[in-house]
């Protein structure tokens, strides 16, 4: 049984009088410790799918069952549960919380589960140490450069060991220098720490370092060229 | 919950002109609060007093102010006689403005004897052997004393009265502060002889078996065809009525009261909606990372709970403060309204400023719950 499993996911907004399908009957398996890159055009869903795995957007049909749980089947309030035990989320603006020191936003996570305060402290200085950012510890967000708000952005997205870790255009917002520096981090997350990713990009460059490369084209996944299909409850590869 | 106070604490501060600006909004408003609850609880003490109830006042009939109303000493020993009544003490009162006023200095003459049984008055300074041996003897009201900075020893004149100060004491009947007690006969010379076997009022003192109402009647039939008709009341009802104009403008005060508490109402809620709006984006994140609905909801609650309930600390505090260090009271013929500092009063100012919190922190906290984070990250 795969990690993640989504089964015959489909999205619609309405915009106006247009009813919009960004996914339209997805089906994806992601094995533990899979680095998976998903790419497509703007507007092609892959954000909306990212969110839908994250537990932040619901889906208007299908399942999502993550570690055996079907989280579309989830209440609000469970599902933010949910989200505080497995998902590490890495966002393309980094979305630190101003008020509070790089220290503070990574422990956040960490206030909503079950530990003491020196486990909290353990966890949060494993994690600063991960980024390389111990002695930022008590730096505000507006005393750090962007490149050292990802850093603490991605600190606080694994301090929780969370089952899969989702970035929305983690280096989007970057330049090229400290892009390479972050995308080195999250190679390292995947080989040397075996945390599963999900990540969506729009740079080719940055997709082709995983392993795994995924587009959205026109509701459906395409792989390698092929669409993901789901045929008789097996996957195969359907040409395009 | 606790948890998240640094987050909470640190979003205040982060706006700080804006916490203190609301925080002080808050302070202000239930300063003027305490300042209504002080008069409409010292209003209700005068009134509402058991003891005040059991205790029948008999004045002229037909007549308003202390100085208009002159009674025959003699009217002692008939009352005295009458069943039900245990003591009957005579009693001369001068004071210097029979119109409202915030600075009344009303003097009561008394038998020194009656004073002291029937008074609860506690000596904070001087000595009740010296107003006994002094004809011009006074001893003075804590409240008086301050508003007026009175010490043993001095002289004080008001008018034609001139006393000498030999004590200043503190009544457990907070009104009685405002009061200045000399000696009956001393009282009924001091404007000349033409008050002398004359009195302004008599207070009757009840057996626990007696009715008021009916002793009341009884006092006013007997006196009905005397040379002067009299006019009995409870004290509380004496009071009541005595103070009958200033108890419109209190009752009609009390709105004002509830005024301050809907203007913090407002300008909390008004903080928190601003606050709320500011950080849209922030609880989409928090929830992101997973922070319940409820959760999200609480911490705005808390914010808003803080701000007015600091507020309201502050201005409590400033308003008890004045209200212990002023000895401020409103007085009208001869009867007046200690403005008094009490524990009842700072605790019902908390809850107030606290339950204004809770409801100013509900629309603006449901508003944040609601946050769709997938639109708030996007847009917000």
């Amino acid at each position: 049984m795969a990690l993640v499993e989504i089964r015959r996911l489909t999205k619609q907004f309405r915009k106006g009088d247009e009813v919009i399908t960004p996914l339209q009957e997805v089906n994806l398996d992601i094995e533990a410790g899979d680095f998976v890159s998903l790419m497509g055009a703007s507007g092609s869903g892959k954000s909306t799918l990212l969110n839908a795995v994250a537990g932040i957007d619901r889906p208007t049909s299908g399942e999502i069952v993550i570690n055996g749980s079907d989280i579309t089947k989830l209440s609000r309030g469970s599902l933010a549960d949910w989200r505080a035990a497995n998902i590490g989320y890495i966002f393309q603006m980094h979305n630190l919380i101003p008020v509070l020191t790089a220290y503070e936003n990574v422990e956040l996570p960490l206030l909503l589960l079950p530990m003491s305060a020196m486990e909290r402290q353990k966890r949060v200085e494993i994690a600063l140490d991960a980024v390389n950012l111990r002695d930022r510890a008590n730096h505000y967000p507006r005393q750090l450069s962007g490149g050292q708000e990802q850093r603490v952005g991605i600190a606080r997205a694994i301090v929780a060991n969370p089952t899969i870790i989702v970035g929305d255009e983690p280096t989007g917002d970057l330049d090229a220098d400290t892009t390479e520096q972050i995308l080195e981090l999250v190679q390292r997350l995947n080989s040397e720490l075996g945390m599963t990713l999900l990540l969506v990009t729009h740079d080719p460059k940055v997709a082709a370092l995983a392993p795994r490369q995924l587009r959205l084209e026109k509701g459906k996944l395409i792989e390698k060229g092929r669409e993901v299909a789901l045929v008789g409850g097996d996957f195969q590869e359907r040409s395009d | 919950m606790f948890k998240f106070a640094p987050y909470v604490l640190k979003s205040l501060w982060r706006h700080r002109s804006r916490t203190m600006l609301t925080v002080s909004g808050s302070a202000v408003a239930l300063f003027v609060f305490c300042f209504v609850g002080s008069v409409q609880r010292g209003l209700s003490r005068l009134t509402e007093d058991q003891e005040a109830l059991r205790t029948l006042i008999v004045f002229q009939e037909n007549r308003f102010c202390p100085t208009s109303s002159k009674l025959p000493e003699d009217y002692v020993r008939t009352a005295a006689k009458l069943p039900g009544v245990k003591d009957v003490v005579p009693i001369k009162v001068f004071t210097n403005n029979c119109r409202a006023s915030l600075d009344v200095v009303v003097f009561n003459g008394m038998p020194p004897e009656q004073l002291r049984s029937s008074r609860n008055l506690k000596l904070l300074s001087g000595s009740w052997g010296e107003f006994d041996s002094r004809t011009d003897a006074a001893v003075v009201g804590a409240a008086v004393a301050q508003r007026r900075q009175l010490k043993v020893g001095q002289r004080f004149t008001i008018g034609e009265v001139t006393v000498s100060i030999v004590g200043i004491f503190r009544s457990s009947v907070p009104a009685e502060d405002n009061y200045i007690y000399t000696h009956l006969d001393f009282l009924q010379r001091a404007r000349g002889q033409s008050s002398v076997g004359t009195v302004t009022q008599l207070e009757v003192h009840l057996h626990d078996s007696a009715d008021p109402d009916q002793v009341a009647a009884a006092i006013d039939a007997q006196f009905r065809n005397g040379p002067i008709a009299t006019s009995t009341r409870s004290k509380g009802v004496f009071q009541r009525d005595t103070l009958s104009d200033l108890a419109e403008l209190i009752g009609f005060a009390h709105w004002l009261g509830y005024a301050c508490v809907g203007l913090v109402l407002a300008l909390v809620a008004t903080t928190t909606v601003m606050a709320v709006q500011d950080r849209i984006k922030e609880h989409a994140v928090l929830q992101t990372l997973g922070l319940r609905p409820g959760r999200i909801f609480r911490l705005v609650l808390a914010e808003s709970v803080l701000q007015s309930t600091a507020g309201g600390l502050l201005g409590i505090g400033a308003g008890l403060g004045l209200l212990a260090w002023g000895g401020f009271a409103v007085g009208a013929e001869g009867v007046t309204i200690s403005f008094n500092p009490s524990l009842d009063l700072a605790v019902s100012g908390a809850l107030v400023s606290a339950i204004v919190g809770v409801l100013a922190g509900i629309l603006p906290g449901w508003q944040a719950a609601r946050t769709e984070i997938v639109t708030a990250l996007r847009y917000g």
